[in-house]
């Protein structure tokens, strides 16, 4: 049944790819901001040295990057509440017809996981891309590491997911458990 | 006679008792002013959709956490910034750096000097000394060392605070470079005040000049002008300007000038300035712009699902009455929000900066980006709510 609701989510996420478009660009932004804190890694050691208190200031940059990719990921959380909405009475009648929770569970978290994997692959090659411009124009003066970019890649993917993946499983666990009545009643 | 009381007053239709948030909404005939209404139906709304809710507040906390802590760096600068300044020239009315500058060293916790004093030659009537500062590798780590005129050969003037770092006590010797001296253990300057001659044998030739004006020219504010061009230096009131590489040294006017901060302030502002003009700035503005962009989101959500209810308002007269309903909701989520991102810096901060931030700091640095607030929650209301008032109640019920 899984499988059922896994193709399900990924049909249901292509209607809905424009609404997914705000929280893949905030995701985006997130993850275009850890790659390339981690790609200029050694420019951004050097403005922390600048400062004094290298160890730091280096780590709370990358505390802060994160912590911006999480407020993006949450857009995508927020943006699953609305497709709850949305699609109240289409809850209803599944349930209502006997399809067990799990399958819609996972029907309905495949498109902040499908959101949160766009936008940080995008935002990652974007980074890449500007981080290979910033590199060879000679503009990132203490260079750009491409063990940095990809190291900031698999951060920014897995972080996204997963926080994409926990915000969103909370509001979508008391929709799919909701009584069929209440959701085919509402308005 | 507000619109809420009309409200209360009316009988209410089915159709608004249904639409009103809350099981048998108690709003007609509950007590309390305008606000305690408008805050009991920003609640009651809250309830209806709390995972919303939860998510809304927990994007802003987020953002205002990663302000709070660039702030709280930016603050502890600030402060750090002045008081340096301050233990570096005292009092002084001129200050001369050599053209390598100076530099904050956050080991030693003092200002010190990159290069040799200028060569200068005071001009007539003026008053001043050159003064050594430079950084001594005690066994202790970094010690900033100044060689201020008039303390005895033999004696060195410590801190209780940078004492305590040494493993000396008042009266005691303390190894300096092998020459052992006294210590006097008073002030509250981070670095170890000698003698002269003693301060250059520790750390060499670095230091800077500091002067102070004629009797006759005392309480102007534009003593640059006047001692930089005899002593063939060029002068400035900003901190933030720093002396040619190329050049001899720069003159720097500790007097208040034109405007009403004093220098340590403005020192204070351009230390604090490298923090917020840094990567760390950028990504937590960043961080609070999509932060917004949560908070509008969210509210342009709840505004579609709201569209019958508010259409209802509107056909009963209570228009504008719905700007306020999110105003006070908009109002809920950002102060709630704030509370939680602050608390969370702080605890960010304690955790991944200990030695960098201090209480204080963290205070003013979360009561600024308190100052924030009102214009994000009345903007993340008004944008949502403005395409809604555009319409006709009719095409509201319509939908």
């Amino acid at each position: 049944m899984l499988k059922y609701g896994l193709a399900y989510g990924l049909l249901s996420s292509r209607r809905r790819a424009r609404e997914m478009l705000l929280p893949a660009i905030t995701i985006a932004t997130g993850a275009f901001l850890v790659v390339i804190v981690f790609a200029t890694s050694a420019g951004v050691r050097k403005q922390a040295a600048g400062l004094g208190h290298t160890d730091e200031i280096g780590h709370a940059i990358v505390l802060i990057a994160v912590t911006v990719l999480l407020v993006g990921v949450v857009e995508a959380a927020v943006a699953t509440t609305r497709t709850i909405v949305g699609r109240t009475r289409e809850l209803g009648v599944l349930g209502a017809t006997g399809v067990r929770s799990r399958p819609v569970l996972v029907a309905l978290l495949v498109e902040p996981f499908v959101t949160a994997l766009v936008g940080a692959l995008g935002g990652a090659v974007i980074a890449a891309v500007v981080g290979t411009v910033l590199g060879a124009t000679g503009a990132a003066a203490s260079g750009v590491s491409a063990g940095g970019t990809v190291t900031g890649a698999l951060i920014a993917v897995a972080v996204s997911l997963v926080a994409a993946v926990v915000t969103s499983v909370v509001p979508v666990w008391r929709a799919v458990n909701r009584p069929p009545v209440k959701s085919l009643s509402s308005n | 006679m507000t619109a809420f009381e009309i409200v209360s007053q009316t009988k209410t239709p089915k159709q608004t008792e249904a639409a009103l948030p809350g099981p048998g909404s108690a709003l007609p005939t509950s007590s309390g002013g305008t606000f305690g209404r408008l805050l009991r139906f920003a609640i009651a709304n809250i309830r209806r959709r709390p995972e919303r809710f939860v998510l809304a507040v927990l994007g802003i906390a987020l953002a205002i956490a990663a302000v709070t802590v660039v702030r709280t760096i930016s603050a502890s600068f600030a402060i750090t910034g002045a008081g340096s300044v301050t233990n570096a020239i005292g009092t002084h009315a001129i200050w001369v750096v050599p053209a390598q500058g100076v530099t904050y060293e956050s080991s030693a916790g003092a200002l010190v000097s990159d290069g040799p004093p200028s060569d200068i030659t005071l001009p007539d009537g003026w008053t001043g000394a050159e003064m050594t500062a430079g950084l001594w590798n005690s066994p202790h780590g970094q010690v900033a060392v100044y060689g201020v005129q008039g303390t005895s050969p033999g004696k060195v003037v410590a801190s209780a605070q940078l004492a305590q770092r040494l493993g000396v006590a008042n009266g005691g010797t303390l190894s300096l470079a092998g020459h052992a001296v006294t210590v006097s253990v008073s002030g509250d300057s981070a670095a170890l005040t000698v003698s002269p001659s003693l301060a250059r044998d520790v750390v060499g030739n670095v230091g800077w000049w500091v002067a102070d004006e004629p009797t006759i020219d005392r309480g102007r504010t534009d003593l640059g002008s006047l001692f930089g061009p005899a002593v063939g230096l060029p002068s400035t009131q900003n901190p933030a300007e720093k002396p040619a590489r190329d050049g001899k040294g720069l003159v720097y006017d500790t007097t208040t000038g034109a405007g009403a901060q004093s220098f340590a302030q403005k020192y204070a502002s351009a230390f604090s300035g490298q923090v917020t003009d840094s990567t760390l700035g950028l990504i937590s503005i960043i961080g609070l712009v999509l932060g917004f962009v949560i908070a509008v989101s969210s509210f342009l959500a709840s505004v579609q699902e709201r569209r019958r209810e508010f259409g209802i308002m509107s056909s009963i007269g209570l228009a504008d009455e719905v700007l306020y309903f999110f105003l006070v909701e908009s109002g809920v989520v950002f102060v709630t929000a704030w509370l939680i991102g602050v608390l969370g810096a702080g605890v960010a901060v304690w955790a991944v900066l200990p030695h960098l931030a201090t209480p204080v700091a963290w205070a003013q640095a979360s009561a600024t980006v308190a100052a924030f607030l009102p214009a994000m929650a009345i903007v993340g209301a008004i944008v949502p709510v403005h395409r809604l008032l555009q319409q006709r109640p009719v095409a509201l019920l319509a939908d």
